[in-house]
């Protein structure tokens, strides 16, 4: 089973008629990021990269991620862990230099529709 | 303008005193140029002199280093120099420790520009590269001229507040902060270069040295937490007020062993941290927020733990150097499994 | 496969009644280069406009750069299944206005960034301060939707560079530069003694503002692949990258890609160029795992002893990054990878966001999080007022006097993970 981790409303809109979203309203990035270390801690799955897009962590508010409880070996556990790990450092330290502004929703438009635009390559693998 | 005033530290050895038999030597401050303080004197031309040499021997400072440090550093400070020259240190260890030591003393307790110079397998090195500027030498003293030569400029820019360059540029010894710089040659053209070098063997330097993480493979689980003893050991620097161990506030250079037995909670009154890189106020206030007594204690009372193992084990985590954290948990482990410890809880901050 | 590019220099593009090349000069009449471009009916309107070497000039934000090129002979045309029709391009003639190119900016989205100073403290971080720029300013109809938007300021760019490149078709070269592939079994038999190397070339391949295109193929649906050289030379590669502007390979870098020249440069002497792989940067982990394999496989069939793997972007790629040097490393084909650092401001933080042992020979471009401080310009073409929303870019980063205090992520080009430009750090 596949799952989407995200606080793009337009990512839940589009997909949760089709599989299951974990909604996290009015979360930001990191949070996002922390929800998915705990699937994974938890046995889960990372499916997609934890950073994707070019967008900088305190530039874009809006993530989407995909797990899944396929089964994976030791060696995946650890290599995906160190994955979340990192991209949460990554995330703090972008965070640390500077907050991510109160975009206007113009902008905060703009950026769902590209995060969107960013996970959907996967799921229209796992449809 | 007035000449900038160096104070130089150095060994017994290089100020022709005798070798190790004379490694016991005790500071001695000269108001002269001393050995290599020659051609330093030289390459700094105009620009500075060299107003004393601080001489120590090697053991004798490694061995007395709290005593020796405060000396030097009190003969230095009597000269109210611009600028502090150690060594170079070559690939001599102790001196390497000795000079790192000086220097990172010479730039946090009096606040001034301070360049040190040995070879990059020098303990030395790995010990405070990040804590002060240390030049690349070669590993002997044939290095001498070279090392000069890179030591005595970087030394006026500090000292003039000039900006410094990246690593590559400069001579010293990379410190952990990327700092750019524009190469001679383009990326791409660097890359055929280095892979050429790879490719017939030759050594080559690569521009970013990756994070190495160690891989430990978790241990079997413990199948009854009730039965077992549990250890606490930490790099947050919790120790008993006063700091019996004088572990330092970074790169530390030894662990602690503490009794706890009976002991049920650590208070401000008893406990605090040696850290000194983070806010200390609330691990002082309560230090089981670092290493958590209290509630193993409560875990033990309520039969969740066997029980809380006598003695706990601190370190100083801040900029402390890999090859002697590992020093530090070899031997603390070693001890652990003497006493039949089952498990660690593991706290950093 | 052999190419021969034709050298025309350029030093001076004007407006002009007649659109032509001639004595280095770059005449265009923009009327008809406009209309040539709003027939494109997602279009609005169009701006041209001209930046020149140590104007005081400021570009922003820019999309893409992209060098004009015309093919004299040869199979095909420039920018094939995109501009042209699909062809495999990569032989014959191509003439190259060297010291020109087109430069795209447009709004399209709400964040932008990438930024070109002709002169001052930024141009010595963009190589497009060096080239006499053709500004293409784009504005969408209205309510177009961001993909479509995007295609049609892409296409814009590469309209605008084939019209320009097609005035140097009868223009005779200053110089001629000549590049030549042979097939794996001639080369093993034409240098049976030096070392196989191949370039492994990451593109950008996420979805939307981040794709990159292979005679007209979204390359995150594909799996890796081989081309020639000289393929890339005539711009079987285009860039729809529009993120990091720093580390992003814009069509002016495929078309000028540093490693295939520094390859050719060293091309029986101390190697043996066999060729390029192409390879993706998509999110999905699977197939992560599955480019990474089938790259190194084919590292390992062309019998490669080394290979040089560039990135471009930030962040996810650091991943295939890793997984692809650490699986040819596996296959006992030595590696050098080129990439660029996310160090924090100070250069304290973890510069990558992976890391693996077996990356041992790395060449980077440079710390993206560094500060610089852009003076300001006379005249700004673009769009001024996004430079308080740029990446990067601080409140505030827009100063009253036109200045900006920004990380050097801003400038396009400028951390280039080809290796392109001579920034580093240590």
């Amino acid at each position: 089973m596949y799952r989407i981790i995200t606080n793009n409303s337009l990512c839940r809109d589009k997909y949760q008629e089709l599989l299951p979203v974990e909604y996290l309203e009015g979360k930001g990035y990191m949070d996002v990021l922390l929800t998915v270390r705990d699937y994974i801690q938890k046995g889960w799955r990372l499916e997609t990269h934890p950073m994707t897009g070019s967008l900088k962590p305190n530039q874009t508010p809006y993530k989407s991620i995909m797990v899944s409880d396929l089964p994976l070996d030791q060696e995946e556990f650890y290599s995906q862990e160190m994955t979340i790990e990192n991209s949460i450092l990554s995330c703090r330290k972008f965070l640390e230099i500077k907050q991510t502004p109160d975009w206007s929703e113009e902008i905060r438009k703009d950026f769902m529709i590209v995060d969107l635009s960013l996970i959907e390559g996967a799921i229209q693998k796992v449809l | 303008m007035s000449k900038l005033r160096v104070v130089h530290y150095i060994n017994q050895f290089f100020a022709n005193i005798g070798g190790e038999e004379k490694a016991d030597y005790k500071p001695e401050l000269r108001n002269e140029i001393v050995g290599p303080g020659l051609a330093f004197s030289q390459a700094f031309g105009d620009e500075a002199e060299i107003v004393a040499t601080v001489i120590c021997g090697d053991s004798y400072f490694n061995e007395n280093v709290e005593e020796a440090k405060a000396t030097v550093l009190d003969m230095i400070k009597s000269q109210s120099p611009d600028l502090v020259i150690c060594g170079p240190a070559f690939n001599a260890g102790r001196y390497g420790v000795a000079c790192g030591t000086v220097a990172a003393a010479v730039k946090k307790e009096l606040g001034l520009p301070v360049v040190t110079g040995m070879y990059k397998e020098n303990p030395g090195a790995d010990m405070f590269k990040k804590d002060v500027y240390i030049v690349s030498t070669k590993n002997s003293a044939a290095g001498m001229r070279d090392a000069v030569k890179k030591m005595a400029p970087l030394a006026i820019k500090l000292a003039k507040g000039e900006a410094i360059g990246a690593s590559a540029e400069e001579g010293y010894l990379p410190n952990g902060l990327r700092k750019n710089f524009f190469e001679k040659k383009r990326g791409s053209e660097r890359a055929v270069e280095m892979l050429v070098k790879k490719l017939s063997g030759k050594e080559f330097e690569t521009e970013y040295e990756m994070p190495s993480f160690d891989r430990v493979a978790p241990g079997p689980a413990i199948k009854d937490m009730s039965k077992a003893k549990i250890a606490l050991v930490t790099s947050g620097g919790i120790v008993p007020k006063g700091n019996p161990d004088h572990i330092e506030s970074s790169s530390a250079s030894k662990y602690g062993q503490y009794d706890i037995e009976g002991v049920t909670d650590l208070t401000a009154d008893t406990y605090e941290t040696a850290h000194g890189g983070y806010d200390p106020v609330y691990a002082n206030e309560d230090a089981d927020r670092v290493l958590p007594v209290d509630v193993i204690t409560d875990l033990v009372k309520e039969g969740r733990i066997g029980s809380l193992h006598k003695y706990y084990y601190a370190t100083v985590g801040n900029g402390t150097a890999v090859a002697s954290a590992k020093k530090y948990a070899t031997e603390i482990g070693k001890k652990l499994i003497d006493d039949h410890v089952d498990a660690v809880i593991l706290t950093s901050t | 496969m052999k190419l021969e590019l034709g050298i025309i220099p350029i030093n001076d593009i004007q407006f002009g009644p007649e659109s032509k090349v001639e004595n280095g000069t770059i005449y265009v009449n923009a009327d008809e280069l406009k209309a040539l471009i709003l027939e494109d009916e997602a279009l609005k309107s169009v701006e041209l406009d001209i930046a020149r070497p140590g104007e005081s000039v400021r570009i922003m934000p820019v999309k893409d750069v992209i060098e004009p090129r015309v093919k004299v002979e040869g199979p095909g045309a420039m920018f094939p299944g995109v501009i042209s029709k699909v062809a495999t391009v990569g032989s014959g003639r191509t003439n190259v206005l060297r010291g020109s190119a087109v430069v795209t900016t447009g709004k399209i989205v709400g964040f932008q960034e990438g930024i070109i100073d002709m002169s001052g403290e930024g141009a010595k971080y963009t190589p497009f301060s060096q080239t006499n720029n053709l500004v293409v300013i784009c504005e969408p109809v209205d309510g177009l939707a961001k993909h479509a938007h995007e295609q049609a300021v892409r296409l814009a760019g590469l309209k605008a560079a084939d019209y320009v490149g097609k005035l140097a078709k009868d223009i005779v070269a200053e110089e001629v530069e000549t590049y030549e592939t042979v097939s794996v079994k001639e080369g093993i038999e034409k240098y049976p003694n030096l070392p196989r190397v191949a370039y492994v070339l990451m593109l950008q391949s996420q979805g939307l503002m981040h794709d990159t295109y292979v005679y007209g193929v979204d390359m995150k649906q594909s799996l890796p692949t081989i081309l020639n050289p000289t393929e890339i030379m005539d711009g079987a590669i285009l860039s729809g990258n529009c993120v990091s502007a720093c580390d992003k390979n814009t069509t002016y870098h495929h078309l000028n890609n540093p490693v295939i020249k520094d390859l050719f440069a060293q091309h029986g002497k101390t190697l043996n160029f066999v060729g390029v792989i192409i390879t993706n940067e998509n999110v999905y982990l699977a197939d992560k795992m599955r480019s990474s394999d089938w790259t190194s496989k084919l590292c390992k069939w062309l019998g490669l002893d080394g290979a040089i793997v560039s990135q471009e972007g930030f962040g996810n790629p650091d991943t295939d990054l890793i997984m692809n040097c650490k699986k040819i490393e596996e296959q006992g084909v030595k590696t050098v990878i080129i990439t660029d650092e996310y160090a924090g401001r100070d250069g304290a933080s973890q510069s990558l966001a992976d890391a693996d042992a077996a990356a041992n020979a790395v060449v980077t471009g440079g710390n993206a999080n560094e500060v610089i401080h852009l003076g300001p310009m006379d005249r700004v073409i673009g769009y001024p007022e996004v430079a308080d929303i740029i990446a990067g870019g601080f409140d505030g980063s827009l100063q009253k006097d036109g200045s900006i205090v920004a990380e050097l992520q801003v400038i396009t080009g400028a951390t280039n993970e080809m290796g392109f430009n001579k920034l580093s750090a240590r």
